[in-house]
């Protein structure tokens, strides 16, 4: 036993599974807190290399704690709802949220849930979840040992397109060494070769339904007519068939909705932010170029004037002068982190893959359309 | 004993400003030792004994006395005693003296240490004034003191009685120091122990003999006798005997004046009333050139300091001093004043001067008046410009003007005569002086300036570069004055000709000339090189030209022209015009009184807020159309013209509740968000109520040109807000709208068409305006047209790094790189493409995504 044990934390978590309970529940709070993103717990159980969620509950959004400083920090403006997307973000992390989720564990154990937590989730709009509070709420769950901990992104804004958008991350174990050294210089990412695309790991993810509900799934839909149907005679039609309204499985139009339009401009949008801070950053890199460029000519200069005077007081039959005082005279540029940089690159990525995935779905959305509007005749 | 003369006199009618001064000195010196009366009194029968020493007196007695009966006289003299530096130095050696006798009958001999230690440090100063040798009251009290010394050490080895251990310690150390001290003096020591009341005697002789302020001493004593000599006395010199100025005399009391010139202590007002009194006495004219000379540059040495300035009465006898050499000099053809004349060496003698042949002095006639400019100059910069006072002093100029085309004329003299070799630099000189007299002024003020100067000018001396003949025209003599010197002079002196030329004529409402000048002239390019006066004075010009600009109406032009000065926050800097006060200053000192030295007097100002109003107003007639045009594309940002503008017109957006304006910044921006609203009406009010307008000339017409731009530029922006909301617009309701012609109106919507600035036609047969829907840009569209933007940038913002981090191995990366900035071009062009198409097909098809579209038919 004591030798299984080990193995078992050891396998890396290759599946994530998700019960249907949790998908609405997360679906449910994630839609509430819209715009602000929502976070809560997961909880479930690790069975080998897969991780059962089988639970969660919503963290309530941090609230500062009276007299410290994120509590007044803008004493003037008492009506100041800026930084609440900030304060729900970091509700994984707040201490305060700890003894709620400890409190919560044995509410749970005592109902007989899963009461081992397994991570946590956050709501997103249009994939803008990369962003320094996520890799320190996750950095915050993976650093515990043996840990078995993901997070969860829920992406409201796609979701309301038709699909479901679930996905599963981890930080990379390299990733979580230089996190943990908070080191990311540019001689530090180099020598460890850690690149943007390296920051995150999905995790397959899988939505399980329990054998009652599947069964009852299937006794939803009614079975399709046996005599063939009059063709609507309009749109409205369709609608008003009570047979199709009512019935909310039943095939409808709305997946044929093309509404490229506004989640091209978001996506848009969001990618001209994400520039705007990666041309922030570089302007930062550049400018902390400049200045360490111009404190080692400084350095140099002055080595030059020491040698010469040391040269000087040689021929005099003088004690050289300390040739290294130059590390107390002159105050060298602190390098700014690559991190927000690195995050950046990441979340670019992150828009380009969804501008990516939904071209390739309207392109074949447009070219069924085209199929139909278009003569054989035309065509060949 | 002529300081009792004095002394009894003192409410007799000597010069006030004398008075008061010596008034100063004497409380300054009685609040300085009113401690030890006694001392002031043995200084002064020092000094009498000195003065005293021609007569044959016996000083020596008096001074010897003073110990014995220190106080008997000091009654009668404590009113007026006057005490040059140098009499000071020696009281307080005296106290010092005084208090060593003292503490020797006491046996106090660490007091005496101490105060052996203060005297040493007082003698360097005093050795210097006498020669180097040490006074004999010095070596009188060392000598004694050695003897003291001696005696107190051989007692005390021989007495059990210990000594306080003190003064134990300050016998020893005052011991060691005077054998020390004492191997210098040594023979005036021996000589003190052979026979001290010879030694002393000789003493004052010897002490007074060489002292270098001596003669003038002789002349301040003259000088009070000569005041005194109105009230029926008769003029004693110094020791009893007359003294009296010849024109012999004269050139050797120059040269002694001369040479105690730069020195310290030296009282220059007291010289100056002598110059003054020998200019009465000279007889010739080469005496009274001669003292003239001197007499204005010690006037001028008066204020050497950087902070001071020069007062009013001593600059108004320098400036009538300076006429006065200018109508010696005219009216004595054979003597003339240049630079690098050979100094006439024989002061006894006169030189001879024949007729006909020219007698060179050293000077230079130019040089004074530029420090009589810069010292009113000077003085105005520290005035407040807001009182009588300035206005006063402002008076002066006229003089001052006249003095320049005086010595104009002179040097011009001196030019035309080829024998001379005189240097045509001078002449530049003083016509630039000239120059920037006149450049700045309007045309009646030069007017009547001229018209004065040539008044006094004597009739038969005329000018060769502006003859009396040409009149006093203003422009003529601008035009003159600047192409004499841009034929003769080069470098900076061109540069500003140039410049005044070309204020003169905007201020003139010259815009076409002044610019095409300020073009021609190239000097944007080369401004850089040149100093910071030159470039203030450019910087003004460059404002004035677009001032003129915007008289004329032209707002474009005014706007581009007075962007570098205005769009800077740095006016007051730029043009001299008063200190910027700077939170995070890192200016030094220095600088800082460099800039001071620099600003201009406030009659030369350009009037800031004039200037502000008008760039603001300019800015706003250009942004508010462009603003509209723009729209709520994203590319908004770039085409900023003014950003100050943009600036103000933010944060004024941003106020949550605006009252009625109060300065003209709230003016230019609730007319701003009229006429961004279409109300011109509004606008042209908010504009017209700006009080400042009334400081231009023609006013009226200027808010007539401004009411009929403001709806010229409101029709602009209401055709640009509101042209997706019509099909079509009549003209004339257009017309109507704006309150303009229609002819206007069809010639401004033609001009739109034409550039593209609108998407439009002009139905000419219903007069009507026929817009095209579906031309303008999807926001998506325009979003990614930002984005690929964006992404170019992006690509040559890291080939950049790239190459500075590869700087050695460019090689492998140029190509890569190059390549890599082809294709993000291509791409730019692509886009600028794709608007063109966008705008052929005109909403052609039914597809909102257009590219998409074209991509599948192209398949």
């Amino acid at each position: 036993m004591a030798a299984i044990a080990p193995a078992v934390a050891d396998a890396p978590i290759r599946e994530v599974q998700l019960e249907a309970l949790v998908v609405m529940r997360i679906i449910k709070h994630s839609t509430t807190a819209f715009p602000t993103p929502a976070t809560g717990c997961l909880v479930g159980m690790d069975v080998g290399a897969q991780l059962q969620i089988t639970n969660c509950f919503p963290f309530p959004a941090a609230v500062p704690e009276a007299g410290s400083a994120a509590a007044n920090n803008n004493p003037a403006d008492p009506y100041h709802h800026a930084d609440q997307a900030a304060l729900a973000l970091a509700a994984p992390r707040a201490k305060s949220n700890a003894s709620y989720a400890a409190e919560m564990l044995k509410f749970l154990k005592e109902v007989n849930v899963d009461a081992q937590g397994v991570g946590w989730y956050m709501s997103c709009s249009m994939g803008n979840f990369v962003s320094q509070a996520f890799v320190e709420n996750q950095a915050f769950y993976q650093r515990a040992t043996d840990e078995r901990t993901v997070a969860l992104v829920f992406d409201v804004g796609r979701s309301s397109q038709g699909s479901v958008h679930v996905k599963a991350y981890r930080l990379s174990a390299s990733f979580m060494a230089a996190l943990k050294e908070n080191k990311f210089s540019a001689e530090s990412i180099q020598k460890s070769n850690l690149r943007y695309q390296d920051i995150l790991l999905e995790i397959p993810l899988r939505i399980h339904n329990s054998h009652l509900l599947t069964t009852l799934l299937h006794t939803l839909p009614t079975p399709p007519p046996k005599a063939p149907l009059d063709f609507p005679a309009a749109l409205s039609e369709l609608h008003a068939n009570p047979a199709l309204a009512a019935n909310p499985l039943a095939p409808n139009l709305d997946a044929l909705d093309l509404s490229i339009d506004p989640f091209l401009e978001k996506s848009t949008d969001l990618m001209l932010e994400s520039i705007e801070a990666h041309i922030t950053e570089q302007n930062n890199a550049s400018y902390y170029q400049r200045s360490l460029a111009r404190e080692q000519a400084k350095i140099k200069t002055w080595q030059e004037k020491r040698k010469g005077e040391n040269a000087l007081r040689a021929q005099q039959k003088l004690a050289p002068l300390a040739e290294d005082e130059w590390q107390k005279l002159f105050k060298l540029p602190v390098e700014p982190s690559r991190l927000e940089a690195m995050l950046v690159g990441r979340q670019v990525e992150q828009y380009a893959r969804q501008v990516d995935g939904f071209n390739a779905v309207v392109t074949g959305k447009m070219f069924g359309v085209r199929g139909n509007l278009v003569l054989e005749r035309e065509l060949a | 004993m002529s300081r009792f003369f004095h002394g009894s006199d003192s409410s007799s009618d000597s010069s006030s400003e004398e008075e008061e001064l010596y008034g100063e000195e004497a409380t300054a010196n009685k609040s300085d030792d009113s401690s030890s009366e006694e001392d002031s009194d043995a200084e002064e029968d020092d000094d009498e004994s000195s003065s005293d020493e021609e007569g044959g007196k016996s000083g020596a007695n008096r001074f010897l006395r003073e110990v014995s009966d220190e106080s008997d006289e000091s009654d009668e003299e404590k009113v007026t005693v006057v005490k040059s530096a140098k009499d000071k130095r020696f009281d307080e050696l005296e106290g010092t003296i005084r208090l060593i006798e003292n503490a020797q009958k006491i046996s106090d001999w660490n007091t005496i240490n101490e105060q052996y230690d203060k005297m040493n440090r007082q003698l360097p100063t005093l050795q210097r004034a006498l020669d180097g040798k040490a006074p004999k009251m010095f070596i009188k009290t060392i000598a004694e003191l050695e003897t003291q010394v001696t005696e107190a050490f051989e007692k005390q080895k021989v007495t059990p009685k210990k000594m306080n251990p003190i003064a134990q310690k300050g016998l020893n150390a005052l011991r060691q120091k005077i054998r020390k001290n004492n191997r210098e003096y040594h023979d005036d020591i021996e000589a003190f122990r052979k026979d001290p009341a010879e030694f002393m005697k000789e003493d004052v002789v010897e002490e007074t003999a060489p002292a270098p302020k001596k003669p003038k001493k002789k002349l301040l004593d003259n000088d009070n006798t000569l005041d005194g000599d109105d009230d029926g006395f008769t003029m004693v010199g110094a020791g009893g005997k007359a003294m009296i100025y010849t024109p012999e005399s004269i050139l050797k009391h120059l040269k002694s004046i001369v040479e105690s010139r730069g020195r310290k202590n030296t009282d220059r007002l007291e010289q100056i009333r002598i110059m003054e009194r020998l200019f009465d006495v000279a007889n010739s004219d080469y005496q009274r050139i001669r003292v003239l000379l001197t007499l204005i540059a010690t006037r001028f040495d008066l204020t050497s300091g950087t902070g001071s300035q020069m007062a009013q009465e001593q600059w108004k006898l320098a400036q009538q001093e300076i006429g006065s050499l200018l109508s010696i000099l005219e009216a004595s053809p054979e003597i003339v004043v240049i630079e690098g004349a050979e100094e006439w060496e024989d002061d006894d003698k006169q030189p001879t001067i024949t007729e006909g042949e020219i007698f060179k002095i050293p000077g230079s006639v130019v040089s004074f008046v530029e420090r009589l400019d810069d010292e009113l100059t000077r003085v105005l910069q520290h005035i407040d410009p807001h009182t009588a006072e300035y206005v006063e002093r402002l008076q002066d100029e006229g003089s001052l003007y006249t003095n320049i085309v005086r010595s104009m004329l002179y040097a011009e003299r001196l030019k035309a005569n080829p024998k001379l070799e005189a240097s045509q630099e001078n002449v530049n000189r003083v016509v630039m002086r000239r120059l920037e007299h006149v450049y700045f002024k309007p045309a009646q003020v030069v007017t009547i300036l001229e018209e004065n100067t040539w008044r006094v000018v004597p009739s038969e001396l005329d000018s060769t570069i502006t003859p009396r003949a040409q009149g006093t025209e203003v422009t003529q003599i601008v035009q003159t004055l600047a192409s004499y010197l841009f034929q003769h002079s080069d470098g900076i002196i061109r540069a500003r000709a140039m410049l005044c030329q070309i204020y003169h004529l905007a201020l003139h409402d010259q815009y076409y000339r002044s610019r095409d000048m300020m073009l021609m002239s190239h000097l944007q390019e080369t401004i850089n090189s040149f100093d910071v006066n030159t470039q203030i004075l450019f910087n003004r010009t460059l404002t004035q030209v677009g001032l003129c600009a915007f008289r004329a109406g032209l707002v474009y032009e005014c706007q581009t022209a007075l962007q570098d000065i205005c769009g800077s926050q740095r006016q007051k800097e730029l043009l001299a015009q008063g200190l910027q006060i700077q939170r995070y200053s890192q200016i030094t000192p220095e600088q800082e009184r460099l800039e001071r030295q620099r600003q201009l007097p406030f009659h030369m100002h350009i009037n800031l807020e004039l200037l502000e109003c008008v760039y603001l107003t300019c800015s706003m007639l250009l942004e508010i159309p462009t603003l509209a045009q723009a729209g709520s594309s994203p590319d908004l940002k770039k085409r900023v013209i003014s950003k100050s503008y943009r600036r103000m017109l933010e944060y004024h957006e941003r106020q949550i509740f605006t009252g009625p304006p109060e300065n003209t910044r709230d003016h230019v921006m609730q007319a701003s968000k009229a006429l961004a609203a279409g109300e011109w009406k509004k606008s042209a009010e908010f504009i017209t109520t700006i009080k400042i307008w009334d400081l231009l000339p023609g006013a009226a017409e200027i808010k007539h040109m401004l009411e009929q731009q403001i709806q010229e530029e409101g029709l602009r922006t209401y055709l640009f807000t509101y042209a997706p909301f019509y099909d079509t617009l009549s003209v004339s309701n257009l017309a109507g709208m704006f309150d303009l012609s229609e002819s206007k109106v069809t010639a401004l919507v033609s001009k739109m068409i034409h550039h593209e600035e609108l998407a439009a036609a002009l139905d000419q047969v219903n007069s009507a305006i026929i817009f095209r829907k579906g031309v303008e840009l999807s926001r998506l569209q325009s979003l990614s047209l930002t984005l690929a933007d964006k992404a170019q940038n992006l690509i040559e913002s890291n080939e950049r790094v790239l190459e500075q981090r590869t700087a050695g191995t460019n090689n492998a990366f140029e190509r890569q790189g190059g390549r890599g900035g082809r294709g993000g071009r291509g791409g730019g062009r692509g886009g600028n493409r794709g608007r063109g198409a966008f705008g052929g097909r005109g909403g052609g098809s039914g597809f909102t995504g257009g590219a998409l579209g074209n991509a599948i038919k192209a398949q």
